[in-house]
């Protein structure tokens, strides 16, 4: 997490240069399609056609894969246990002593594992072949508010400033005898006097901020306009569109299974 | 350029006032010093300026603040930005955070005016140059030095071409190094004769070397106002909780102890210390 532009991943490749929305796009359209799509494996047969050949390109898939699985390991164990053994009713597949792993609460783990990995290795790509800035640019030009876009930039500058600033704190609190080490009630008594500067500090800091952001006509009224260029092409507008029309339809297909069952 | 006419402030709550009946008139293309101990309502001053008093602190303001032709009560910030230029004292503060390398962090206050892009580009080239960062505008704006921080807040600021440009103690938060970098600015800022500069400040020993003129102020009041040399050579700056500058010192040592005559003008910079010493 060491880059400069939050996850970016500095590569020259096609995708990095791809404009934002066409990578959000087609993102989003992928973890629809793995999510609405029925059956067990859906989300992980879009993760292979439709995330991994992209990072592959994108030379970043070493990247995508670590921190996939870093993520979506807490979230696997915990699906297959509540799911695989507290299923209720359903197929025993194994005893585990007074415990009974059953196939559908199993298949319903998997399913469920699938989705999370196919979402947070799809944001993964996204973020690691795209600068933070200029997908906020684009959204931006979308219509999204400033203020909102200033929000999500400023907290990935700020935060590892955040936690250098509690580092500090808690040195300087150690160094005046406060113990942080030990059983959970001696850590839990050492929250208090680094919270606390913390949180004040963060105040102060909060009213500068905003005059500064006033004092740059952060609040002004009118277009803007930005020192970035975003590269657009018409084929990748064309694609866009393709690949909303193609969620839309999916959604429609969906629809149609969950209702024509109901109007039988 | 900037008139006060007699302008009283208190912050809400407060019970006494931080600015009391303060009248002045600072030309354009002056660069005009501001000197008082802490509390003396030096970074009130600057506030009011910016229009930061009353508009964002509130309280109660009486008399008449105008800029350039502005009545700063009657104006609103959105308006105020890029009339008239904040710098205060911690660098990180004043850095957005929402642009990802200096040549970015430069072109915010232009994008938010809606500069054309074209224009950007020559006014960013040349403020980077100016302020010494030409080599640093890839660099993200969090991984610079202090110094290099606040050079990047006073450019983003310059760069907007503001009327007026008012630094709150810009240097009280650096080391020697770069409080050195961030005077070489402003020198160079003073030298151009064109910048109306207000500048609130406890280092006298820079006032001295470029400051125009020099205001004293005092729980609020206006208590001195002239030339750097008279004002930061005069014997009542002890009452106003201010150290006189070591050149002074020196001076008015050599002079107690029967070395130089009485009477001889004093020194505040280094040039006239050694003439007086010669």
């Amino acid at each position: 997490m060491s880059g400069t532009y939050g996850l970016y991943v500095v590569r020259q490749t096609g995708i990095h240069r791809l404009h934002p929305l066409t990578k959000l796009v087609y993102v989003l359209v992928c973890l629809l399609i793995g999510w609405l799509i029925p059956g067990v494996w859906s989300p992980y047969i879009v993760l292979l056609i439709g995330v991994v050949p992209v990072a592959l390109i994108a030379r970043v898939l070493p990247e995508v894969i670590k921190n996939t699985i870093k993520t979506a390991i807490p979230f696997a164990i915990s699906l297959i246990i509540v799911q695989g053994l507290f299923w209720t009713g359903g197929t025993i597949v194994r005893q585990l002593g007074p415990f009974s792993l059953k196939a559908e609460g199993l298949l319903f783990a998997i399913r469920g594992t699938g989705r999370i990995i196919l979402a947070v290795s799809g944001f993964l790509l996204l973020n690691y072949t795209t600068r933070s800035d200029e997908l906020m640019l684009a959204l931006s030009q979308k219509g999204l508010p400033n203020s909102i876009s200033y929000v999500v930039l400023s907290t990935l500058q700020v935060i590892p400033r955040f936690q250098r600033k509690a580092n500090t704190i808690l040195d300087a609190q150690r160094s005046r005898g406060l113990e942080t080490e030990g059983s959970y009630l001696i850590r839990m008594r050492a929250l208090m006097p680094l919270v606390v500067p913390l949180l004040l500090g963060s105040i102060v800091d909060i009213e500068e901020r905003a005059i500064a952001l006033e004092v740059r006509a952060f609040s002004r009224e009118g277009a803007k306009t930005s020192l970035l260029v975003l590269h657009d092409t018409r084929f990748q507008r064309a694609i866009r569109w393709l690949l909303m029309l193609g969620a839309m339809a999916v959604i429609g297909w969906r629809f149609y299974l969950w209702l024509a069952p109901r109007l039988a | 350029m900037i008139r006060l006419d007699r302008v009283s402030y208190s912050y809400p709550r407060a019970t006494s006032p931080a600015l009391n009946d303060l009248s002045v008139d600072i030309p354009a293309g002056q660069f005009c010093a501001v000197i008082g101990a802490n509390g003396a309502g030096k970074s009130t001053l600057c506030s009011a300026l910016a229009g930061f008093v009353p508009h964002f602190y509130r309280g109660r303001l009486t008399g008449t603040v105008e800029v350039a032709g502005i009545d700063i009560a009657a104006s609103s910030l959105a308006e105020l930005a890029g009339t008239v230029g904040l710098v205060f004292s911690n660098p990180f503060n004043q850095i957005t955070g929402a642009r990802f390398s200096v040549r970015d962090e430069v072109a915010f206050g232009l994008e938010n005016m809606g500069v054309p892009r074209a224009e950007m580009e020559t006014r960013i080239d040349y403020i980077l140059q100016f302020a010494g960062l030409a080599g640093l505008a890839e660099r993200p704006p969090f991984a610079l030095s202090g110094g290099q921080q606040q050079r990047l807040a006073i450019a983003s600021v310059l760069v907007m071409r503001p009327r007026v440009l008012v630094l709150d103690e810009p240097t009280s938060q650096l080391d020697p190094v770069g409080s050195r970098e961030v005077f070489t600015v402003l020198r160079d800022l003073a030298a151009t004769d064109e910048a109306t500069v207000v500048l609130a400040e406890q280092k006298l020993e820079w006032v001295a070397a470029f400051a125009d003129r020099v205001l004293v102020l005092h729980e609020g009041r206006l208590v001195a106002d002239g030339l750097p040399g008279d004002i930061l050579a005069s014997p009542d700056l002890q009452r106003y909780g201010l150290e006189p500058t070591r050149y002074t010192r020196a001076a008015r040592a050599a002079q107690a102890a029967g070395l130089r005559p009485e009477g001889d003008t004093l020194p505040v910079t280094l040039e006239q210390a050694a003439e007086f010493f010669a």
